[in-house]
């Protein structure tokens, strides 16, 4: 298996690199010795730096560790098996415990530092992070907090101000803020308890990501849902954002269109389909602040949304508003299996000469 | 950073020259107003700012003494990005001042990136500065706005600037001037104004329901006869003396204001589903939405436009009657509304004692007094308690069944003259011309 990752590395969440402004529009190979000759099985940004996780429970830490950026902190045999990182604050899963850690006092040289908070849990239970058993992790206090079990919670993601949850028969429930459209139940009303998407009533939802502002879910055949806000074209819509980079309305504003304005999409506040350009089968999904990654069920990478920082990986820091895909792995005749977005970055996990 | 500016220079061309001596007086002036050294430039950030933004902006103010104006620049834009989406993160209301004072560093340390650059694009440099004035907090005793005033000051700077934003305005004011002057009265074609929009029709008044009008009352007049039995009434001859009277124009307001960045509202009105805000330039908002006319109407609305730019503060007063209020004159909050004809603010109250003040065109308004609230139908949402449902000039009555029975007032406000709404009183707004108006909230 093999990781890539672009997107902002200003702090050196890519690698130590030269500084501050640094953007890596095209994807680097997280290289073996960053880990130690293990194999990597989650890589979760946050916006400063990059929790990594290998198959031997290591975990590592590359960016602004400890209050100093260009780090490189790694953790040896510490039974970890998945990370929900924060610029303040990061959440460890160690075997039959949650842990947070206080990152600005992380020590560089990899002393395990005491947790702030921690949480047992008497049974294994077979979820990704921010779910656990009986709730969901925050990546601020209260760190924990309980779900009901009625739910029957499979999978769950956090955005800025609302949170997805997928049940085990397929249905998704939003709650939260709602300003941008992002609960998708029609409106830009706040919701406080966990509510069903109606609209996509009647379709077996298999994944779920969220973004800063929106929600992406991806169905049993493999159709691709987003709803939320399309500041940047994050949700694959025509994005006003978009309409102005254009050249043409820039040099005549006379010319502007006003019906074209009108088809512009800034929030969509229930579930839209979207088309990928060549297949139409998605299978994985994950979303960064303003961004959107999907892998189809062939193998290929699409992204879209706000590319300013190179987080699309085409190679340029343009944003765009529909899927594309990236050509680097299509190329390369990579086989893409996962993707996991963090604010301006994006981690993707692959398999050489897959065709 | 990348230098600004469309065509290719040869080194003879005189501009050049021009730019150069422009950029350094202007960076010179700048300099002037920043802290001397490093070790006095102040990096006060509170506890919710992140560790690492905390780093940026120690390395930014460190590239403004090391002479490093790329490095600043891409710091500040990287932190106003961050910090964006901090501001974006929850309710306004519950913004933490913290990211708005990073936001503004952010701003400043992107001024400072593109004053010091080969060629500055003026127009670029106050969109910064109009950013951190209108979601960031006052940093360092005012430096954006000190930045502002160093920019409205006639340096060579007109050379630089570049020429389409003034030529299109003007000729679009002119196709303008000479389409509706070329008309015969009664005969406007449909093709000037697009169909969907249907001509602002002027209301006609009853007298019974008109809100009076009285000339230059006296405090004690006022106090007695309509603050404090809390009555609808138009002034006259207050305002007169105020110089916006005389000055303000659509041209003068792009004269003074054109580069400036200002919240345009889209959408015929607030209560809209297709209805969203949107930052854009006084100059964009005067050649898109009040000299063109699209589908979509652009409101300039319930801006603090005066604490923004100040110029424009010199011409307007505070009627003397707000010293009837218990506030300060500081507390009063004033607010410009500008706009197209048949601009529309729905049926709403407001928490304060108001005199809207009419300086540009007509306004139609309608006013029902708190005692009505009940026939008027509020939205049941939090965020649109305080507005009616009804469209009130084209009543829904199966759905709205009482709306009918409510009392009310109503007038067409003329340039002069100022409504005293009282507080929390129901008010209807409609543009009947292109319009601008002042309001004053005070308690």
């Amino acid at each position: 298996m093999l990781w890539f990752g672009f997107g902002y590395s200003g702090f050196g969440q890519l690698g130590p690199g030269e500084g501050f402004t640094l953007n890596l529009p095209e994807p680097v190979q997280l290289k073996g010795a960053n880990v130690e000759k293990k194999r990597i099985v989650r890589a979760v940004p946050s916006w400063s730096y990059t929790a990594v996780v290998t198959d031997e429970g290591s975990l590592l830490l590359s960016g602004c560790v400890g209050g100093s950026p260009q780090q490189v902190i790694c953790f040896p045999s510490l039974g970890c098996c998945d990370v929900l990182p924060s610029e303040k604050y990061l959440i460890i899963l160690r075997k039959e415990r949650a842990e947070c850690w206080d990152v600005l006092h992380l020590d560089c040289k990899g002393t395990v530092p005491e947790p702030m908070w921690k949480m047992e849990f008497s049974d294994l239970y077979d979820t990704a992070f921010p779910l656990v058993a009986k709730g969901y992790v925050l990546s601020e206090p209260p760190f924990f907090r309980e779900l009901p079990p009625t739910l029957q919670a499979q999978k769950m993601a956090l955005g800025n101000e609302h949170a997805v949850l997928l049940t085990s028969d397929g249905k998704v429930l939003t709650w939260g803020s709602g300003r941008h459209g992002q609960l998708g139940h029609g409106d830009v009303e706040d919701v406080s308890e966990p509510r069903v998407v109606e609209a996509l009533h009647g379709l077996t939802v298999r994944e779920v990501a969220s973004g800063g502002w929106h929600t992406v879910s991806i169905s049993e055949s493999g159709d691709l849902y987003c709803w939320g806000w399309n500041e940047s074209g994050q949700l694959g819509l025509p994005s006003k954002a978009l309409q102005e980079e254009r050249p043409f309305s820039r040099e005549d504003p006379t010319e502007c269109d006003e019906d074209e304005d009108d088809d512009l999409i800034g929030i969509q506040s229930f579930p839209a389909l979207i088309d990928l350009p060549q297949e139409t089968e998605a299978a994985k999904v994950s979303c960064g602040s303003r961004h959107t990654a999907t892998v189809t069920r062939s193998g290929q990478l699409y992204t879209w949304g706000w590319g300013k920082y190179g987080q699309l990986g085409h190679g340029d820091t343009k944003n765009l508003d529909q899927p594309k895909r990236v050509e680097f792995f299509y190329q390369g005749k990579f086989c893409v299996k996962d993707v996991t977005c963090g604010h301006w970055n994006t981690y993707v996990m692959c398999l050489p000469e897959a065709k | 950073m990348t230098p600004v500016g469309g065509d290719v220079k040869s080194p003879q061309d005189p501009r050049i020259h021009q730019a150069e001596q422009m950029q350094s007086s202007l960076w010179s002036q700048i300099q002037s107003i920043l802290p001397p050294s490093l070790e006095e430039f102040p990096q006060v950030l509170g506890p919710e700012v992140d560790g690492a933004v905390v780093i940026c902006v120690k390395e930014a103010a460190a590239s403004i003494y090391t002479h490093d104006p790329g490095r600043c620049g891409q710091l500040g834009e990287l932190i106003m990005d961050y910090s964006w989406e901090k501001l974006n993160g929850c309710k306004w209301r519950d913004v933490s001042r913290d990211w708005r004072t990073s936001y503004s560093y952010g701003c400043l340390f992107k001024v400072v990136g593109i004053c010091r650059g080969l060629v500055v694009n003026k127009e670029e440099v106050l969109r910064v500065c109009d950013m951190s004035l209108l979601l960031g907090a006052e940093i360092m005793d005012n430096v954006i706005s000190r930045i502002i005033q160093i920019l409205s000051q006639p340096l060579s700077m007109d050379s630089v600037e570049p020429p389409e934003c003034k030529t299109v305005l003007t000729q679009k004011i002119r196709k303008r001037t000479k389409d509706t002057q070329g008309k015969e009265p009664g005969t406007e074609p449909s093709s000037q104004i697009p169909e969907k929009i249907p001509r602002p029709l002027t209301p006609v008044l009853h007298i019974a329901t008109t809100i009076p009008v009285v000339r230059c009352p006296s405090l004690e007049e006022f106090r007695h006869n309509y603050l404090i039995p809390q009555k609808a009434v138009i002034l006259e001859g207050v305002i007169d003396h105020w110089p916006c009277m005389n000055k303000w124009s659509v041209e003068y307001i792009q004269k003074v204001a054109g580069c400036r960045t200002v919240p345009v509202e889209l959408g015929s009105r607030y209560t809209d589903a297709e209805w969203s805000q949107r930052l854009m330039t006084v100059n964009d908002f005067i050649s898109n939405y009040i000299l063109d006319q699209p589908a979509r109407r652009g409101y300039l609305a319930q801006h603090q436009l005066f604490e923004q730019i100040r110029e424009l503060k010199e011409d307007i007063g505070i009627p003397d009657y707000c010293c009837l209020g218990e506030g300060d004159e500081d507390d009063i909050t004033i607010n410009a509304w500008f706009g197209p004809a048949g601009t529309v603010s729905p049926l709403h109250q407001d928490p304060q004692q108001n005199f809207l003040a009419q300086i540009i065109g007509r306004k139609y308004l309608r006013l029902y007094s708190v005692s009505e609230t009940e026939r008027l139908y509020p939205f049941d949402s939090s965020l649109l308690h305080n507005t009616s449902q009804v469209d009130i000039e084209n009543p829904d009555v199966d759905k709205f069944p009482d709306f009918a029975q409510a009392a009310y007032q109503e007038c067409i406000l003329y340039p002069g003259q100022i409504l005293f709404i009282p507080v929390k009183w129901w008010h209807y707004v409609r543009a009947l011309d292109i319009s601008f108006s002042v309001s004053f909230w005070w308690s």
